[in-house]
């Protein structure tokens, strides 16, 4: 689904003494099956930006085009029904939202709501697991026996049986451990690559960013202020540098050896296309040595 | 160098007829004033040795000294006076209105006079870089000050060892690096030993020794150069790979032979620059 955002700004508790702007004039759009990261510092306003994708916050000003809907400050939740099924939303710890009896019970839950029967809803929620990685033996478990690895598993298996089009992730791997958080990366991309879905993820992971995303969108201060893809948003180390923000590892090595040097041809963001540029140059036994 | 904490064959059971136990036979020694981390992949055991040290959890064999005190029901007070511990979220941790009351409550707790308190607490809050924030409640603050005022209630207790349980693991890149700086330097006035549990590559990286605690045993224990040149075997053991060995096995996959011990981002600057240069 193609996501535009026009003159979007959004202020908590608008119209009293404790209004707080949180968004204010951003616009941007992505095409459909795109993957899209958002990132800046704690309280930029990323998670801001990304509530009102599926409306859970309204635009105070502004609007916001998903596919063929349209949220305005005016859109009424009656007429956010058939946007919020197609706009699947992971919050940070999603495991906390489980509260089902049974694992299975939990991810059918969603589309149970949606007036699906309890068979078919059963049978999706069990396709579900397989998707996030766990088998079957899980589906008649309580959620609460699970590892927190395997709880937020359930939990995303939950947001996917409502078969979105758009996958909003706040943090997804926060508080995983680096294998934890390799796998659950793996299954956003093999959805975003296999299934279509757009994903919109935030992150501080600028490696995630390097390897994954498509397009990026820095935000700071409640306003955008950049948009392009990650070879555009971190190839200029100063502005990055001014705005505190990490450049991915392998960008920073990259640096490193051009400071002595060495040329690169486009800036390698990723250990795989250092290692592509750095083999690409090797010198091979047989060469002559001068 | 001296023991601060010596722990002897310690076995842990959640429940009592667990087949396996979550601690299963640990023994190691921890020297005073060191840095050392302890690693593993969720659900090793790491987090249930960390409390174990603390007597939150009653273990069922073995024995744990704290600064020589043999940790029992009668002496757990006594070691909890030793020892602070900072935990992954730092909203579970809180309980005074204000970031001056919750810095207070581990002194309130002793009984220490008001008069002596103030003072302390005031030290405490300023040595963590809060002292604007003294009066502010607690669930205004980001999860980097948090951690900040955490680690104040803890210094204001002046424990011999600080116990850091994934502690850096919620906060973004900057509240990490800001909270691990903090802790080198208290490190340093305070003479504190310092025990972290982590996933976090870097946070590893920077301790004088690494253990490593897979099935609730203790599998590994050498300093992180060592541990770092074991390559994709530390994704199994729960860490990350240092970006050099990611590098390393990145170019060994397109035929380039790389040294075969683990190398520093200038170390392997350094060996791809002479590399490349030798033609």
């Amino acid at each position: 689904m193609a996501i535009t955002f026009e003159h979007v700004s959004y202020t908590y508790q608008a119209g009293t003494p404790m209004a707080t702007s949180a968004v204010s004039d951003v616009s941007f759009s992505v095409p459909d099956h795109s993957y899209l990261a958002v990132i800046g510092h704690t309280g930029s306003g990323k998670s801001t930006l990304i509530q009102q994708l599926n409306a859970l916050l309204k635009p105070t000003s502004g609007q916001i085009t998903v596919d063929n809907f349209t949220i305005t400050p005016k859109t009424t939740n009656a007429d956010l029904k058939p946007l919020r099924q197609h706009v699947g939303m992971v919050f940070q710890f999603p495991e906390s939202q489980l509260f089902e009896e049974t694992v299975r019970q939990d991810i059918a839950f969603g589309p149970r709501n949606f007036g699906m029967g309890e068979a078919d809803a059963n049978k999706l929620a069990d396709a579900m697991l397989q998707t996030v990685g766990l088998d079957a033996r899980y589906a008649e478990r309580s959620p609460f026996e699970l590892s927190g690895g395997q709880m937020r598993r359930v939990a995303i298996a939950g947001v996917l049986a409502m078969r979105p089009k758009v996958l909003i992730l706040d943090e997804p791997t926060a508080g995983l451990d680096p294998q934890g958080r390799q796998e659950m990366m793996a299954l956003f991309d093999r959805l975003h690559r296999e299934q279509g879905l757009s994903i919109v993820l935030v992150t501080h992971q600028m490696e995630d960013v390097a390897q994954y995303a498509e397009q990026v969108a820095v935000m700071h201060a409640g306003q955008l202020v950049k948009f392009g893809t990650p070879h555009e948003v971190f190839s200029d180390a100063d502005w990055l540098r001014a705005n505190q923000l990490d450049m991915p590892r392998a960008a920073q090595f990259a640096q490193r050896l051009a400071k002595r040097g060495v040329t690169w041809q486009q800036l390698p963001l990723t250990a795989d296309q250092l290692a592509d540029q750095l083999a690409a140059r090797w010198p091979r036994e047989g060469d002559a040595h001068v | 160098m001296a023991n601060i904490i010596e722990v002897k064959h310690l076995t842990y059971r959640y429940q009592e007829n667990d087949q396996r136990p979550a601690l299963d036979d640990v023994s190691f020694d921890v020297h005073a004033g060191e840095w050392l981390a302890i690693v593993g992949h969720n659900g090793s055991g790491k987090s249930t040795l960390a409390k174990s040290l603390d007597g939150l959890l009653p273990f069922t064999t073995g024995e744990v000294a704290v600064a020589g005190i043999k940790l029992t029901p009668a002496t757990v007070w006594q070691v909890r006076e030793k020892i602070g511990m900072i935990f992954q979220n730092p909203d579970n941790q809180f309980v005074g209105a204000t970031v001056a009351d919750d810095v207070a409550f581990g002194l309130e707790n002793r009984q220490i006079p008001r008069d002596e308190m103030l003072p302390r607490v005031q030290a405490a809050i300023e040595q963590v870089g809060m002292a604007e924030f003294a009066h502010r409640e607690p669930s205004s603050l980001s999860g980097g000050q948090k951690q900040r005022v955490a680690l104040a209630g803890i210094i204001a207790i002046a424990p011999d060892v600080l116990i850091l349980d994934e502690a850096t693991s919620m906060l973004d890149p900057q509240g990490r690096r800001d909270m691990l700086d903090l802790v080198r330097q208290l490190r340093v006035e305070k003479q504190l030993t310092v025990i972290s549990i982590t996933h976090d590559i870097d946070e590893a990286a920077g301790a004088d020794r690494v253990l490593v605690v897979d099935d609730g045993q203790l599998v590994d224990e050498a300093d992180p150069a060592t541990i770092f040149a074991q390559g994709e075997r530390l994704i199994e053991l729960g860490l990350d790979l240092p970006f050099t060995a990611k590098l390393k096995a990145a170019l060994r996959r397109r035929g380039i032979e790389t040294p075969a011990t683990y190398q520093t981002a200038a170390e392997m600057e350094e060996w791809l620059w002479q590399s490349l240069s030798n033609t």
